[in-house]
């Protein structure tokens, strides 16, 4: 091996460790500080942890009564983790599902059907992504209201598929355009409805790119927070990130962390096991359109 | 089957996904242009009054404004661009096969994948630790450092500055490694002969190659840049001194029941996203081939 290349390869394995770490290391953090007592939180090393405990997670969900007691003259108040939970599941699912049959049916028309004008109305879809959510809360908190959704979980499920949606249209019609005509054809000339024709070879054949436009969706969903604690006031309503920010961080610092990893959890290992598939649709999507 | 029901089928088909957008998007930012030109509050007295362009004006003479729309604007600019060079970073070392690829992949995927709804507030928590902890030692001489250096409220800016571009140097290395892999990679290998210097070949084969999917991360990366600022702001309850916009926006309305000067001073962001659009469309839309 000439010294050349071993120079190289060291300089390639030093930078995967230094991105790996980079990446890696505040979840690292997050994910020892959840593990600790409040002994070890206070004394010990802040990047290892001695003597893991799952009690943190344990307390998170003991509910007796309205309190867990006092801290000196502080109440410490508990918290229905339960209902989070359950609520998160109802608003991450549902909104994902309505994300992708709007955005599936939408990239249709436009992929296949293509009315006058497609190409304006994806603009206009995408366009909309760039719009930040943060400088409509006032009119959006009227819909609401207007609605009669305020405290209600069907307020986010309203609100929340409008955050991936633009970017799902996007890039399923931009796969769906380029198919070529033919692949239904065949089907449409034996008789078989456009329906037909629809969930039998158009779906199947875009899974990778419905794939990243699922994941896309839940990544988006999952990162909001700010919505969820305007439009959900009553403490059993909340979904957990929502819920997590109403505790105290200086008396239930563990309990927050450990809630943190109660909801981090479970979505990375949906993305990660999605992963491979979310890079596979992009990819599909971007080389039939882009 | 006739062209005219494919059109009426297709509207058919838009009208879910137009319904959700116009409930959420269009008519909220109606109501504040229409607001904007007027002095709704819930604290006056009598009809609201129409008076034009007045809000607008009194912006424009404010201080405060400008410097809330730069601040607003550099960390944008700022984060974007960072995470638009660390993202490509990322992706070109995964874009070659090598052993363990596939566990590299995996925490560069990780910072996206990670719910930013709760890894933010154990990142701001983090950073600035509320109660005695190993680390809050450490922190705190970094705040103050950092504060007296800058000012006030510098050091829970920049972990928040931090924080976006962990999170979205993530996403767009993945995006762009998807990219990455939309290309036939005979171009790059074309390119590998024509050119030794690899620094020559990123410019001229690689930064080409990848322009509509460089302008597509950067729309994607804008969004979120404004999310992340707005997650931790309402985290904080407005405990961040640097004004930007649009929570500032919210704390007028919500705080100060000025809904027609806060309408006002949450359109002043639209000039600069059209303007980002219209480049970023002519960048990754180019005139169509027609398809055969």
């Amino acid at each position: 091996m000439n010294p050349r290349s071993w120079w190289r390869k060291l300089g390639h394995g030093s930078l995967l460790l230094a991105a790996t770490v980079y990446c890696v290391f505040p979840i690292y953090f997050m994910l020892v500080q959840s593990l600790k007592t409040a002994q070890e939180d206070v004394f010990g090393n802040p990047l290892i942890v001695m003597n893991p405990t799952l009690e943190n997670f344990a307390e998170l969900f003991e509910q007796h009564g309205e309190s867990r007691g006092f801290i000196g003259r502080t109440l410490r108040r508990s918290y229905p983790v339960l209902d989070w939970i359950e609520n998160t599941i109802i608003v991450f699912a549902g909104s994902v599902a309505v994300t992708l049959v709007a955005s599936l049916l939408a990239a249709y028309a436009l992929g296949r059907l293509r009315p006058p004008g497609f190409r304006w109305w994806r603009r206009i879809i995408f366009a909309s992504y760039v719009i930040p959510h943060t400088i409509l809360f006032v009119p959006l908190y009227q819909v609401v209201i207007t609605l009669h959704l305020e405290n209600n979980l069907l307020a986010l499920l309203a609100v929340y598929p409008t955050l991936a949606l633009p970017f799902c249209v996007w890039i399923l019609s931009a796969y769906f355009q380029h198919l070529p005509r033919s692949v239904e054809e065949s089907a449409l000339v034996e008789g078989a409805s456009r329906a037909t024709a629809f969930f039998r070879i158009l779906l199947p054949m875009s899974r990778p790119v419905i794939v990243a436009a699922g994941i896309f969706a839940l990544g988006t969903i999952a990162s909001d927070f700010t919505l969820a604690s305007v439009f959900l006031l009553d403490a059993h309503n909340k979904t957990i990130p929502a819920g997590l920010a109403t505790m105290e961080v200086a008396l239930d610092e563990l309990l927050a962390v450990a809630g943190i990893n109660l909801m981090a959890i479970p979505v990375v290992l949906i993305c990660a096991v999605f992963a491979r598939g979310y890079v596979r649709g992009l990819t599909a999507a971007m080389v039939e359109g882009a | 089957m006739g062209r005219a029901r494919d059109i009426r089928l297709a509207y058919l088909l838009l009208a879910p996904a137009l319904i959700l957008l116009v409930t959420a998007l269009a008519y909220p930012i109606g109501w504040e242009i229409w607001t904007s030109l007027t002095d709704l509050s819930p604290l006056n007295e009598g009809p609201t009054a129409f008076v034009g362009l007045e809000n607008y004006r009194r912006l424009a003479a404010d201080p405060a404004f400008w410097r809330a729309a730069t601040i607003t604007v550099v960390f944008a600019a700022v984060t974007c661009a960072v995470k638009l060079a660390l993202g490509l970073g990322l992706a070109l070392l995964l874009a070659r096969p090598f052993r363990g690829r596939a566990l590299v992949f995996m925490a560069i995927f990780l910072p996206w994948a990670y719910p930013a709804s709760v890894s933010v507030i154990g990142w701001y928590w983090t950073l600035s630790p509320p109660i005695p902890t190993a680390y809050s030692v450490f922190m705190g001489n970094m705040k103050y450092a950092v504060d007296s250096a800058l000012g006030g409220g510098a050091w829970a800016f920049l972990s928040v500055t931090l924080f976006n571009i962990w999170r979205g140097s993530s996403f767009v290395g993945v995006f762009l490694l998807a990219g990455i892999n939309a290309i036939p990679p005979e171009l790059f290998e074309c390119a590998a002969l024509e050119s030794k210097s690899a620094w020559r070949r990123f410019w001229l084969v690689t930064v080409p190659l990848l322009k509509p999917f460089l302008a597509l991360a950067v729309f994607l990366a804008l969004t979120t840049a404004f999310a992340d600022l707005a997650n931790v702001w309402m985290l904080t309850a407005g405990r961040i001194v640097y004004p930007v916009i649009g929570t500032h926006a919210y704390w007028l309305a919500i705080h100060g029941g000025q809904f027609g000067p806060a309408s006002a001073l949450s359109l002043a962001l639209a000039p600069f996203l059209i303007a980002v659009l219209f480049l970023l469309f002519r960048m990754f839309d180019p005139p169509e081939r027609e398809p055969a």
